[in-house]
């Protein structure tokens, strides 16, 4: 192995050392902020699994714990309004199922549920203190489901260590956008 | 307190050279007085940074990070100032100086932007690095309003020296008012930005489109594997730390570098409150610093000191380093110090969408873009402003956020917000600044920071200059976007503070007049020869480029001229 070599070996050793020494954190081992239940949380689950669904590939909001995100993004790093304004968008997401004949939202059938939030984003509950309730939640919908590990490597591709960048590469049919 | 170092106490505090400050050009203080034999102490007021070791962010993947990078509602409430900077966000709050630790007084608003720790700025800087020109360093006395007393021909092999062991790349463009310099292999212009180059050089001749030059490896020659560091793997995740080297840092390159000559100290939390002068033999003996933790008082000496804190952190050691000598300041005979301040002019940018490529994607992740030298006032004075400025623009295909705000539900949204989307451009400026008399730094008259050293008012703002340059730039911007086949052309001026742009300039200013300014060509003191300023303060203006790369390049040939003289024994 000649000096050049051992040098590199050397650079990617100290890479790895510092790899392992990195916290691993998933998110459903984030406790759920005070405040909430877990029906509240299920709910918002459903609500994410409704925008992104499970689709060829990859799976849905529902299940890389959107619900948690939401209210773990929400207590901290929000303003208090948009506590409220995604209870206000829970109230009202429960209130037309059950104008819709459900006891509650996530028990409607899957065409029910996304015919149900296409009309709430048609007419949504109204901003209140700077915080529109359907925007915040379905922003932090995209945020927590492009950003989880499902999201990232299944809905996009993610690349942690690229190597190089190749400014000219053919896109074809089928190939997913960058996750970062 | 005694400044000379007889005692026993003081011999164990004396080194051949004191360097204050860690960042980018007290790196390559560090280095080349290490190199050249002196015993050389590197005072740095924050904690320690070692390369690899205290980059805990470097590898986490977006959902390894509890707010994936967004930045918690109490961190950013406690920061209303250093959270304005782009770079700063969950994974890279650590190695930027807060706010409430750290106050200052804002006369006219600046928001100071600041790296305290081991490395400084160096961890957390855009690694843009283009070389002056000699239009940048003539300009200013062609407009009467600062002489520099060196050349770009004095500069260039400095500028050879540090490209070579930063290592840069670029291309060799051969555009006569951007200097090529020693280069690694450029980044690729994606075939997006290409079009638009070509469309835009037609249709404005005499302007030119080139790929910016960076302090990215992207290849390791035997000098950067030398300093354990490897090319750059294109995760732009820069501003954590990189565990790969493959970008130029103070912590990945010049300490390290130092540190095995045998002759470097570094003494982390070390917060320098004065220059300490001998009104006998005329120069400076050492300084006088206050431990961060303790708040204990030591005093270090040295035959030279390089002053390398940071622009408006070198100033206020200088304004504070009073003596029956200098009861202003250090050099201060004519009320200078801390005058002529000057900054980039970031305010205009343009954003627009691209129609076409849509089969063309690219791969990896880039840290630099696509930049226009200087295309304004050049040769000579022809708009209603001075001076000119840089363009930057980038293109890429949007991502997942173009579906934030947009209606959508369910699995159709989902499939289209998963491919890559159409072309959006960004375009920005960098533009000089004049620095002024009244834009200026100086110390509170009552206001201390938590080390008992007076705190520093910022008065610095824009110009009606800046204000017609910034006109200029949106103009001329929307026109260049417009050729190159852009749609939905939006021009903002986001009147954001001073300072935001963190290459504030200026304050003990170069010259070849001690009557107009404080450093000679060899940035020392007219009149206090053995203290260099060789970052961002001496600067007698702020040309167009990205400054860092010129801080490194007047670092290294003062730090010659330091060791040189040190052995005539002039020093």
């Amino acid at each position: 192995m000649n000096r050049r070599t051992l040098l590199r070996h050397a650079a990617q050793l100290a890479a790895a050392a510092a790899l392992g020494s990195l916290p691993h954190r998933g998110w459903s081992a984030l406790p759920r902020p005070d405040g909430w239940s877990a029906s509240e949380e299920a709910l918002l689950d459903a609500i994410g699994d409704t925008i992104l669904p499970a689709t060829p590939g990859s799976p849905g909001a529902g299940s890389v714990a959107i619900g948690r995100f939401i209210l773990v993004m929400t207590a901290d790093c929000h303003p208090p309004a948009a506590a409220e304004a995604v209870r206000r968008l829970l109230a009202e997401v429960t209130t037309r199922a059950q104008a819709a004949g459900a006891r509650a939202f996530p028990e409607l059938p899957a065409a029910e549920r996304e015919r149900l939030l296409v009309a709430l984003e048609r007419q949504p509950p109204p901003a209140r203190d700077g915080v529109a309730p359907w925007r915040h939640v379905k922003d932090l919908t995209l945020l927590g489901y492009f950003t989880a590990e499902a999201g990232a490597t299944q809905a996009l591709r993610y690349d942690p260590v690229p190597g190089a960048y190749r400014g000219s590469v053919p896109l074809r049919p089928g190939d997913r956008a960058w996750a970062t | 307190m005694s400044s000379h170092p007889t005692t026993p106490g003081a011999r164990a505090h004396t080194y051949d050279a004191i360097v204050v400050g860690s960042g980018i050009s007290g790196g390559w203080a560090a280095k080349e007085l290490c190199e050249a034999g002196l015993r050389t102490l590197v005072l740095e007021r924050g904690r320690d940074v070692q390369h690899l070791r205290d980059y805990p962010t470097a590898l986490a993947n977006p959902w390894d990070l509890p707010h994936r990078g967004r930045l918690p509602r109490a961190l950013a409430q406690a920061n209303p100032i250093a959270r304005k900077c782009y770079a700063f966000d969950e994974a890279t709050e650590h190695f930027f100086a807060k706010d409430a630790e750290h106050p200052y007084v804002q006369e006219k608003p600046f928001d100071w932007i600041r790296g305290y720790q081991v490395g400084g700025k160096s961890l957390i800087w855009a690694r843009q690095t283009q070389r002056w020109s000699h239009h940048d360093f003539e300009g200013p006395a062609r407009d009467g309003f600062a002489e520099w007393p060196i050349t770009y021909d004095e500069l260039a092999p400095w500028y050879s020296h540090v490209e070579r062991f930063v290592g840069i790349s670029g291309n060799r463009d051969g555009v006569e008012g951007l200097p090529d310099g020693e280069f690694l292999p450029a980044w690729e212009m994606n075939d997006a930005e290409r079009a638009m180059a070509g469309r835009i050089e037609g249709a404005f001749p005499g302007r030119r489109v080139v790929q910016g030059r960076c302090a990215h490896l992207t290849e390791a020659r035997p000098e950067h594997l030398a300093q354990g560091r490897g090319k750059c793997q294109s995760r732009n995740l820069c501003y954590r730390g990189c565990p790969f080297g493959g970008y130029f840092s103070s912590n990945s390159s010049t300490l390290p570098w130092a540190a095995r000559t045998g002759n470097l100290t570094v003494r982390p939390g070390s917060v320098v409150e004065s220059i300490l002068h001998d009104d006998a033999t005329g120069r400076a003996s050492g300084v006088r610093v206050i431990d961060a933790a303790t708040k204990g008082v030591t005093e270090y000496f040295a035959k030279v000191i390089f002053v390398n804190a940071a622009c408006l952190n070198t100033n206020l050691i200088l304004l504070n380093s009073k003596s029956r000598r200098y009861p202003a300041g250090l050099g201060n005979d004519h009320g200078l110090l801390g005058r002529h301040v000057a900054f980039h002019n970031y305010r205009g940018s343009l954003n627009a969408s691209l129609e076409g490529f849509a089969d063309s994607y690219y791969s990896g992740r880039r840290p630099t873009q696509p930049m226009m030298p200087n295309f304004r006032n050049v040769t000579r004075q022809e708009t209603d402003f001075q001076r000119g400025y840089m363009v930057f623009f980038s293109a890429a295909r949007r991502g997942w956020t173009r579906g934030q705000g947009a209606p959508g539900i369910g699995a159709a949204y989902k499939e289209e917000l998963t491919r890559p989307g159409p072309w959006g451009i960004y375009m920005m400026m960098q533009g000089e600044t004049i620095p002024r008399y009244e834009n200026h730094v100086r110390l509170s008259a009552d206001q201390r920071d938590p080390w008992g050293i007076p705190q520093l008012v910022t008065s610095i703002g824009y110009t009606d200059n800046d204000e017609r340059m910034i006109r200029d730039f949106l103009a001329q911007g929307r026109a260049m976007l417009e050729a190159a086949g852009a749609r939905d052309i939006r021009a903002t001026d986001d009147r954001r503070n001073p300072g935001l742009d963190i290459h504030e300039m200026g304050g003990a200013r170069m010259g070849r007049d001690p009557r107009t300014s404080l450093l000679n060509r060899w940035n020392q003191f007219h009149t206090c020869p053995n203290v260099f300023v060789t970052d961002g303060a001496a600067m007698a203006s702020t040309g167009v480029q990205n400054p860092s790369l010129t801080f490194m390049a007047l670092t290294a040939r003062a730090a010659r001229h330091a060791v040189d003289e040190l052995r005539k024994g002039t020093l």
